[in-house]
């Protein structure tokens, strides 16, 4: 498993290219709010106090949730090619057994999940540094840190669930576009959940990255925004609830709350990926003990 | 037996791919699987491997057998190189010794480039590794999905010298598919599939014996004396050239010794595989 694990790994890092568009899949959104969009939302926000600062957290949090749902994704692609060239018949003759196989398809693509999360997290914390002198508590990075891994797991069974009923590079290709696509909207990294019409609002809270982009903006925000509102609470309840740093169920999630949804999405998505796959195995030797 | 397909057929929907074929492989055996295009012959191979299953009968093992699978195309990673390739799938099984890759790298001529990725290969050395990726776990039977196929005459002399090398030294049961008919010649057994059924089975020679006729062209001064002379019809006529096909060499010489004032030159061939080939499956392309 592990040797398998290294494959993966090695193929999706020696392709250069397809690690930097895939960072640039994510980045695109960064690039595209820093071009486009800034300006525009610091004007409405200008009766809050530091609102560059917290404005640039909201945007971090958004984009490493963008960036968990889609390198994942690329990584489980190979999944679907090793099927089409055939090269999953070849596996299947060593000793791996098929949820061996699986299973390191699904661990390699949560380690790259977490590194290019990583890489962006630097990439844009270091820019925002250098414009806007953006700072960042030890417990701020340890729970985004935290985070990652939590986020790069869910995204990964959450795509492996959609993946396995892909048959074919070119509705991969598609599937790659549409989510990569939706991902902006649907975690309400281009326009606040709050601004959002109500149909839509409900939609983004099926989406299991929108809690992951809560979180983060809770953890990355938290401070700063107890410190922006003073003790206004409900002015930071509504703020929160807008700008999706916490999600409105009955009440606004707390972050105990968020992990656990999150988990239970987490078991139902392991369920949808692993359980055809565990089904067929059985069935497979039970051919092969009648025989 | 090494190896029994009993009644083995596999159907696509309504196509038939593999219609009640019989096989028995002995154990150190060759043997060669021939056929037109999408005559069944990977299909079968398939099923023999265990990678698609049976719409009925079956294939029986006499032991838990270890396979080795050379597939037709390129089942390993083209941005990796040759070491990587190697040594990732030999750590995939669980009794393959350290030395294993370096052992077989040595054995197969892959010492030079095996820091090279194996997308920048040449064909030829592309199939070596191929080969090697299959001996990994040290298979009783090989198993070799149109080895040869798209390559120089050069590589596939080197490719069948490797493969018989193995079989003859190291005793292994060797079962492949080919297009190139004269690659079949040395094997033990040869089976001649076609639309999913074994049309024959037996040695090279047996089937050439039986199936293939030997051709004897004369150019004569006076063709239509020639022609005359002999009660055969004739199976090509020019204005110098005659060409029976006969049963055997008797038959030839009897032609040509009370003929010789009117043959100026002769040319007998005697019949080969594709003939065999060709007699048994017609002519029409697939």
């Amino acid at each position: 498993m592990i040797a398998m694990i290294k494959r993966n790994l090695l193929l999706y890092f020696r392709d250069r290219s397809g690690v930097f568009f895939s960072l640039l899949g994510a980045l695109i959104s960064f690039i595209l709010y820093l071009v486009f969009l800034k300006q525009n939302m610091l004007t409405s926000w200008h009766q809050v106090p530091n609102a560059r600062l917290l404005l640039d957290s909201w945007l971090i949090g958004g984009t490493l949730a963008i960036t968990g749902m889609t390198t994942t994704l690329t990584s489980l692609s190979l999944m679907v090619t090793d099927k089409v060239d055939h090269i999953a018949e070849d596996l299947g003759l060593t000793d791996a057994g098929p949820l061996r196989l699986f299973g390191s398809y699904l661990c390699s693509a949560a380690v790259i999940g977490f590194l290019m999360q990583l890489a962006m997290f630097g990439i844009m914390w270091g820019g925002f540094y250098v414009t806007d002198g953006l700072t960042l508590s030890l417990t701020e990075i340890r729970n985004t840190l935290g985070l990652m891994v939590v986020s790069s797991i869910l995204a990964t069974a959450v795509n492996a669930s959609f993946i396995r009923a892909i048959h074919s590079v070119n509705s991969l290709n598609k599937l790659e576009t549409i989510i990569g696509t939706a991902a902006g909207f649907l975690v309400g990294t281009y326009i606040p959940i709050g601004l959002l019409p109500g149909f839509a609002q409900n939609l983004v809270k099926f989406i299991p990255g929108s809690y992951v982009a809560a979180l983060y903006r809770e953890f990355l925000m938290g401070s700063k925004l107890t410190a922006a509102f003073g003790g206004d609470s409900t002015a930071l309840a509504s703020f929160d609830q807008l700008m999706g740093i916490r999600l409105k169920w009955t009440n606004l999630l707390t972050p105990q709350a968020t992990y656990h949804i999150m988990g239970l999405m987490l078991i139902g998505a392991v369920i949808l990926a692993l359980g055809p796959e565990w089904i067929q195995i059985r069935h497979r030797r039970r051919v092969i003990r009648e025989r | 037996m090494l190896l029994e397909a009993k009644h083995l057929t596999k159907t696509f929907g309504d196509r038939i791919a593999v219609n009640a074929v019989d096989l028995q492989i002995e154990k150190g055996s060759f043997t060669a699987l021939l056929g037109p295009n999408g005559a069944g012959k990977s299909t079968t191979m398939n099923l023999l491997i265990g990678l698609s299953q049976p719409t009925a009968g079956s294939v029986v093992y006499d032991q838990k057998p270890r396979i080795g699978v050379v597939f037709q195309g390129s089942v390993l990673d083209a941005m990796l190189t040759v070491q990587e390739n190697l040594q990732i799938r030999a750590d995939q099984y669980r009794h393959v010794s350290a030395d294993r890759v370096k052992i077989l790298s040595q054995q197969l001529g892959l010492t030079d480039f095996m820091t090279q990725r194996y997308g920048t290969l040449s064909g030829g050395q592309r199939r070596r590794v191929d080969i090697a990726r299959a001996l990994l776990n040290s298979p009783g039977i090989l198993f070799l999905d149109e080895p040869t196929t798209g390559l120089d005459i050069q590589t596939r002399h080197a490719i069948w010298d490797l493969v018989q090398h193995l079989q003859r030294k190291q005793k292994m049961t060797v079962i492949l598919t080919t297009h190139y008919l004269d690659e079949a010649d040395a094997a033990d057994n040869v089976i001649i599939i076609d639309h999913g059924r074994v049309l024959v089975h037996g040695t090279a020679a047996e089937i050439k014996e039986r199936y293939a006729t030997d051709s004897l062209t004369m150019t004569s001064p006076n063709v239509p004396q020639l022609a005359a002379n002999i009660v055969q019809r004739p199976t090509r006529v020019t204005d110098t050239q005659l060409t029976f096909r006969l049963p055997d060499v008797q038959s030839a010489l009897a032609i040509l010794t009370a003929n010789r004032e009117l043959i100026s030159n002769f040319e007998f061939r005697p019949g080969t595989m594709d003939d065999a080939f060709l007699a048994l499956t017609g002519k029409e392309m697939r």
